[in-house]
């Protein structure tokens, strides 16, 4: 098996538009959440959300625009970030020992959207020529390949909110079996649509709004917490194999050396411990680990009131007493629930952890529930003498769970 | 139109021009056949037309506004 390095990283997220000034936004404890700006925001019982704030369609010629979702814009800039990062460039090449691996879990949701308000509320009305290949589920992994030259195999994963997560799973086991040289693996979501927020609303697991702090409303972990604030963005990781970035000498940012993947089999919606557990054990057994050489947790923290009580649990079912050692930070108080793409997202939240030895806070946690009684890292970015092996969680509603472990890289 | 929604220059926008090699694809000639339609009040006919270059636009335009007695209002008389 060959050894899996992390070369490029991107992201576009609520906090900004790269990668640094989304972790540098976790560690000042900014928070991406506000009241969304748009007319029909009134019809909604929350109107937050943590929307991109910065010019994503203007980065677009007119004539691209064309087939381009929202979605599918983030992605491909995230791309971009990743691949300028690690140096490798597809055009003018075969192109064809690179895959791509990318996760959504509404693919074109505005673009579905709008097809479906013109066709119903104005019967007659025709959707546009393109409504079909800018909402369908691959259609940024496509858009990737298209942009960027890459010509490998390339897979669309949609497993909720554990997406992007799976994703990179995939794409780390693509390249450590030689299946693949090199992969761009991530994932993006854009689905802050009047009837995608208005179903979520009906899910009733969306955060009640805190009326003289609204961009705290977001509290995992926390006694007071009362679910998600919905968000948008894409994240994207290039990996290779080891061999791969000697050879091109480029400077290696981590070492991905576990990934586990289960799946509940029990409800649609809710969390189990032991699933994601056994997530977690999977992962730590593929990496070689023993519980104790983690150090650091991205928890997936969504801040419902069962989920990170399950979450707790699982936990304290793999890493024993060690668990209440192991600084723990939900990052979504912060940038939002990103669906299919916050997998990827909180991996750059790891690696950016990993990078400057110092992990993100879980904000807004004024008020400890006993019930989630572990090391949250509420007091604010906390910076750690010892920071190497680190952990990402992603949990979907399907009750599929996502677990990744990535190192310092040490030749 | 062209120079306006796909972001073309009026240099580029001449009779010959072939759309593939000004990137317009042919997804995007739909797109900007619908356009035609929805700005000038006008209906395709349906048949299957090759359109290969602006000026094959232009003639599958004067055809529809023939056939359907339909008087261009380009937005700029006075």
């Amino acid at each position: 098996m060959r050894r899996v390095v992390v070369t490029g990283m991107g992201a576009v997220t609520p906090l900004g538009e790269t990668a640094a000034e989304f972790i540098q936004g976790l560690n000042r404890g900014i928070s991406g959440v506000r009241a969304l700006d748009t007319p029909w925001i009134g019809q909604l019982a929350s109107p937050l959300a943590a929307p991109v704030l910065t010019a994503v369609e203007s980065q677009f010629p007119k004539l691209r625009r064309l087939v381009l979702d929202r979605v599918a814009q983030l992605s491909l800039l995230a791309t971009r970030e990743a691949l300028a990062q690690s140096g490798l460039d597809f055009r003018g090449e075969t192109g064809t020992e690179c895959g791509i691996f990318w996760g959504t879990g509404m693919g074109g949701a505005h673009t579905l959207e709008q097809a479906y308000s013109e066709s119903l509320l104005h019967p007659g009305a025709r959707p546009r020529p393109t409504t079909i290949v800018m909402f369908m589920a691959n259609s940024s992994t496509g858009q990737i390949g298209i942009e960027y030259k890459i010509r490998g195999p390339s897979f669309t994963y949609s497993s909720a909110c554990s997406s992007s997560a799976v994703a990179i799973g995939e794409a780390f086991t693509a390249v450590r079996s030689g299946r693949v040289r090199h992969a761009v693996a991530g994932g993006g979501e854009a689905l802050l649509t009047h009837g995608v927020m208005k179903a979520w609303e009906s899910l009733q697991t969306l955060a009640r709004p805190d009326t003289l702090h609204p961009e705290t409303s977001c509290r995992p972990f926390a006694k007071d917490r009362s679910g998600f604030i919905l968000g948008e963005g894409a994240a994207a990781l290039v990996l290779e194999d080891l061999e791969s970035a000697l050879a091109r000498k480029v400077p290696i940012l981590a070492e991905l050396v576990g990934y586990g993947n289960t799946t509940d089999a029990g409800h649609i919606t809710q969390p189990d411990a032991g699933g994601q557990g056994r997530a977690m054990q999977a992962a730590l057994d593929q990496a070689g680990l023993k519980p104790g050489d983690i150090q650091h947790i991205n928890a997936h923290g969504t801040g419902t009131l069962v989920g990170d009580v399950t979450e707790t649990q699982a936990i304290k079912q793999v890493f024993g007493k060690w668990a209440e050692r192991i600084p723990i930070s939900a990052t979504k108080a912060l940038h939002g629930h990103l669906m299919g793409a916050t997998g990827a997202v909180e991996m750059v939240a790891v690696l950016g952890a990993l990078q400057q030895k110092v992990v993100p806070p879980t904000a807004h946690r004024y008020h400890p529930d006993p019930e989630c009684d572990l090391d949250y890292v509420s007091e604010g970015a906390r910076a750690l003498e010892q920071l190497d092996i680190v952990m990402s969680n992603s949990f979907g509603f399907g009750g599929n769970n996502a677990v990744l472990i990535a190192k310092r890289f040490h030749p | 139109m062209l120079v306006e929604e796909f972001g073309l220059t009026p240099e580029q926008v001449q009779p010959d021009s072939r759309l593939d090699e000004l990137g317009v694809d042919s997804l995007a000639t739909v797109e900007f056949m619908f356009m035609l339609e929805d700005k000038f009040k006008l209906k395709m006919t349906g048949e299957p037309v090759p359109i290969k270059t602006v000026g094959d636009i232009a003639r599958e335009v004067d055809v529809m506004v023939a056939q359907q007695g339909v008087t261009l209002d380009i937005g700029n008389q006075p």
